[in-house]
């Protein structure tokens, strides 16, 4: 019998896809070099003015409904004072008084069956920059890229009970908003993260245990083995009475396998939240909000159940699929186009992914059209195209958009019908190559596939395999 | 006011006062939260606050990316600079 | 004496903009040591305007230290003052000596209204969201403008229509759709009370302009409106609360003033903005602290905010009977830098007078040494009747 529950709740941030940043035109793409995606108003100099991105609330909002929450039809930024280096205005602008998104659930699955963890809320924010520590001067250097990126964060109330469910909860949330292309959430890349609060308390307890934050866990298994580690750590001080157990803000080391105090959190004090003055309240009004609402896709499992009930794929297949919006949709418009939803999505699984894989693609950036993919698969089906040039057409397609059948007519990859020309070629083949012709007739079947393979070579593969087989055996036997 | 409150002010605002100017401020403090006491005899419990002075609303604007500004323009009045980094001293967490 | 921090073009129609508006060829300092030497990237959207229409930049006018004091006295660059002590405002002496034809002021605080009035010169204080703020440095968004100082008040007009106007720049400024063309002025209210709080020679100034005004056939009725005088406490809140938000991104590290002695980032930070901030600027920054702290915010943010309706609506209430009030904007004729020495924050006393428009953004015009509070886009009508009295009153 478990004698301590664990009680956790999360704060999760996540990076909106936008273009542009929340409050300036600066780009909000990953990446680039230190401190270029910068203007005066990044590194916080006076005189810009923000201008809050549309898309950043459209977002903000899809994120909302996804995760089943009631969105604030007035909404309004604030601002919130502290001092650090990767916060250029010394103030960070968020959502304190009027958050866009409440009151929400999202219902996870364990080994225990389905439980709805409950939203409190989901505001939108500006990002800071970075901090890099140089050791040989030791110093540390400042790049403001990140600064201004549109941030969410989902506060969820304090219903998560194991590391089990955490993961279960980051997952699905990450599932959702891939699919609602809020957000690429790479925990990798900083785009998803994640702050613990946990408390511990006996079995039956209604009073919640001293809580802690932590902060810096970057992959689902460092927030495993955190939670872990300060579960154990909660529950040593509660048996020993220690006075180390606080209220504080701990960092997570994930090579030492410990979590920290912070110390400089400790003198940010009072955030001294207050509206911002030059950001007007945003109004959602009835058309925007139905715009959005009617921009949501189907819930994964929604499109599992139809791929399978309606489209005859196996459960497997289908939960390959649904890994991916990218990939659900390419699916959904390659199956329109073709009516062969089976093909496509074995093209998809299959081909698709081992060019992804050698391209060191993530599935988001799949650059094929659905629609080029249905043609392409339409003409290997009806014959036009052989199966190993409708792959050399798959290839030439996630180099440049194309027109399956144009490029096959280009690059002479259409089967042909013309018998005469198959005669000739089958017929100096097998003159070119009378020992094969003999090892055939004394029996040797894989005789015939050489004969049949140098055949096909010659012809570029633009043969119908049964045609050119029955072409072969008439010549061979006279 | 004490002057514990102030003190928590001036580090929270990265100040360092005087003791001459602590007394002047502390005076200055405590007069205006008189004067803001008094304000608690208008009463405000049916008055929404107003924080814009005009009735405008949902000023955004579309995504489009631009970069004006280049690294070494926005560096140029920079106290320490490496590599194309604003340099502090070292952060510890 | 320093009128200038920076000197600008030479030419016809010189413009001298207040130093906390930035231009990209000279500095712009706020006349803080904290920006000694700052140079924009970029330009203030009214700058570009004015040269657009053929106005030339004269210079940057000195000013106190973010604009907030009562006369520039706490300029890091030295208070502008006559051999016997007498405050001056840099911009409204240029206007005198003639060395430009008008100046582009942030009225933060109400200095430019007062320095005006003090000056007997002519000052527009726009109507909120009409000039853009773009590319000025800001202090106290919520309430502040771009106002015009002329020895004309049609020149105040000229220069005002040549910079005003939609800025998309700006996410306060009002759609041209959204002007209301401005009544004619009948009637005027006197703010008896806030006028009795000033001195014998102010208060026949207004007595003075109320003669003029009846001279023209414009009635005038003293009225009595007790939450006017909240306006100051209230704004005097509001302003040191936004202040303290808006100068925090000075900080040394990413441009300006950055202490020689440090060894950590907090030592960093506190020695910078204690070097280069002056006493006034750091007691108002402290005070604006102190007024957003949670324990505090309730019941002086939040109240100063419903303040502002209150007082918004009593302008409201007034206007449906008056097309505008007439109130002095300080409390007497001269300031010396003596009364500064004696109480370095007297301008938040002076906010009796002016406080009632910046809180609520309405335009007001400074003619005669008095002051006209009027409707949202009244400014026009009430520039006809300054007009009037350039022509006529004196």
């Amino acid at each position: 019998m478990q004698k301590y529950e664990t009680v956790i709740g999360l704060e999760v941030h996540v990076e909106m896809a936008t273009e542009s940043k929340i409050f300036c035109s600066c780009s909000a793409k990953f990446g680039g070099e230190q401190n270029e995606h910068v203007c005066p108003a990044c590194c916080g100099m006076p005189g810009m003015l923000p201008i809050v991105n549309k898309h950043a609330v459209d977002l903000g909002m899809t994120a909302g409904m996804m995760l089943n929450c009631h969105i604030n039809r007035v909404t309004t930024f604030d601002k919130k004072s502290y001092y650090y280096p990767d916060l250029p205005c010394s103030y960070q602008t968020t959502q304190w008084f009027a958050p866009v998104c409440v009151n929400g659930t999202v219902t996870i699955q364990t080994a225990n069956g389905p439980k709805d963890i409950r939203i409190k809320q989901i505001h939108m924010e500006e990002d800071a920059g970075k901090l890099v520590h140089d050791e040989w001067t030791d110093t540390s250097l400042v790049d403001f890229n990140r600064t201004s990126v549109p941030l969410i964060e989902i506060v969820s109330q304090p219903d998560l009970s194991s590391a089990e469910e955490v993961v279960a909860y980051l997952e699905r949330l990450r599932s959702l908003l891939r699919f609602a292309k809020v957000s690429g959430c790479r925990m990798e890349q900083g785009s998803m993260r994640c702050d613990v609060n946990l408390s511990v308390r006996p079995v039956g307890s209604t009073k919640l245990g001293v809580r802690t934050e932590m902060k810096n866990m970057n992959s689902l298994s460092a927030i495993v083995r955190a939670i872990e580690y300060e579960t154990a750590r909660h529950i040593d001080c509660i048996e020993s009475g220690s006075d180390e157990l606080v209220q504080e803000t701990r960092r997570w080391d994930d090579i030492k396998g410990k979590s920290y105090a912070m110390r400089t959190k400790e003198t940010a004090g009072d955030y001294r939240y207050f509206p911002d003055p030059n950001i007007m309240p945003i109004v959602i009004d009835d058309e925007w909000y139905d715009r959005i609402k009617a921009s949501l896709p189907e819930f994964p499992e929604v499109k599992k159940e139809r791929y399978v009930n309606e489209l005859g794929l196996t459960e497997y297949d289908a939960d390959q699929l649904i890994q991916s919006r990218q990939m659900c949709d390419c699916f959904e418009e390659a199956t329109a186009q073709c009516g062969r939803a089976k093909e496509v999505a074995n093209w998809l699984i299959s081909d698709c992914m081992k060019i992804l894989n050698k391209k060191q693609m993530t599935v988001d950036a799949l650059p094929i059209s659905g629609k080029a993919l249905g043609k392409l698969i339409a003409l290997v089906a009806d014959g036009k195209v052989g199966s190993a040039n409708g792959r050399k057409i798959l290839a030439a397609m996630f180099e440049e958009d194309i027109d399956p059948l144009t490029y096959a007519e280009q690059n002479g990859l259409i089967i042909s019908n013309d018998t005469d020309n198959i005669k000739a070629v089958v017929k100096a083949v097998v003159a070119a190559d009378p020992k094969s012709v003999e090892d055939f007739k004394s029996g040797k079947e894989k005789a015939l596939m050489a004969l049949f393979g140098k055949c096909m070579r010659e012809l570029k593969g633009n043969c119908d395999p049964q045609v050119l087989r029955t072409v072969l055996l008439e010549t061979i036997n006279g | 006011m004490d002057k514990e409150v102030l003190r928590r002010l001036e580090k929270e605002n990265q100040l360092q006062l005087t003791d001459t100017q602590k007394e002047t401020v502390l005076a200055f403090l405590n007069q205006q939260h008189s004067q803001l006491e008094k304000l608690s005899a208008i009463d405000t419990e049916s008055v929404e606050r107003m924080v814009h002075v005009m009735p405008i609303n949902t000023v955004v604007r579309e995504d489009v990316a631009m970069q004006k500004f280049s690294r070494e323009d926005l560096q140029k009045g920079a106290p320490e600079t490496m590599d194309g980094y604003w340099q502090v001293p070292r952060v510890v967490e | 004496m320093k009128l200038m921090i920076n000197e600008g073009s030479a030419g016809e129609k010189r413009v001298a903009l207040d130093d906390l508006i930035l231009t990209k060829d000279l500095p712009t300092t706020a006349g803080s040591k904290m920006l000694d030497g700052y140079v924009s990237l970029f330009e203030a959207e009214v700058a570009t305007r004015l040269q657009k229409a053929g106005y030339t930049i004269g210079g940057k006018a000195n000013v106190g230290e973010f604009a907030i004091d009562l006369l520039g006295e706490t300029s890091y660059f030295g208070a502008c003052a006559k051999e016997d002590g007498t405050l001056v405002y840099a911009a409204n002496e240029l206007l005198e000596k003639g060395e430009v034809c008008a100046a582009l002021q942030m009225d933060v605080n109400g200095a430019p209204r007062r320095a005006a009035a003090l000056a007997g010169q002519y000052y527009v204080k726009p109507t909120y969201g009409t000039v853009s703020r773009f590319g000025t440095i800001p202090v106290a968004c919520s309430g502040e403008t771009v106002g015009v100082a002329a020895t004309t008040a049609e020149t105040c007009r000229q220069v005002l229509a040549a910079v005003a106007g939609y800025d998309e720049k700006d996410g306060t400024s009002l759609p041209q759709s959204m002007y209301t063309q401005p009544k004619d002025i009948k009637k005027v209210a006197i703010l008896a009370d806030i006028t009795a709080a000033a001195d014998a020679d102010t208060q026949a100034k207004v007595a003075a302009f109320q003669a003029f005004l009846e001279s023209k056939g414009i009635a005038c009725e003293k009225v009595e409106v007790e939450c006017m005088s909240a306006a100051k406490t209230a704004w005097n809140a509001l302003m040191a609360a936004e202040l303290c938000n808006n100068v925090s991104r000075y900080d040394g590290v990413k441009y300006g003033y950055r202490t020689p002695n440090y060894t950590n980032i907090d030592e960093l930070y506190t020695g910078s903005r204690t070097e280069a901030f002056g006493d006034v600027l750091k007691t108002m920054i402290l005070f604006g602290s102190d007024v957003l702290s949670t324990n505090n915010y309730e019941k002086m943010y939040d109240k100063s905010l419903r303040i502002r309706r209150v007082v918004a609506e009593a302008f409201a209430d007034l206007f449906t009977k008056y097309d505008c009030v007439l109130l002095p904007a300080c409390a007497k004729q001269r300031y010396t830098v003596e009364d500064v020495k004696a109480d370095q924050y007297l301008a938040c006393q002076e906010a009796l007078f002016t406080a009632p428009a910046s809180i609520t953004g309405l335009p007001a015009v400074i003619a005669g040494g008095v002051q006209l509070v009027g409707p949202a886009f009244s400014e026009s009508s009430m520039l006809d009747v300054a007009q009037c009295y350039g022509k006529e009153g004196k």
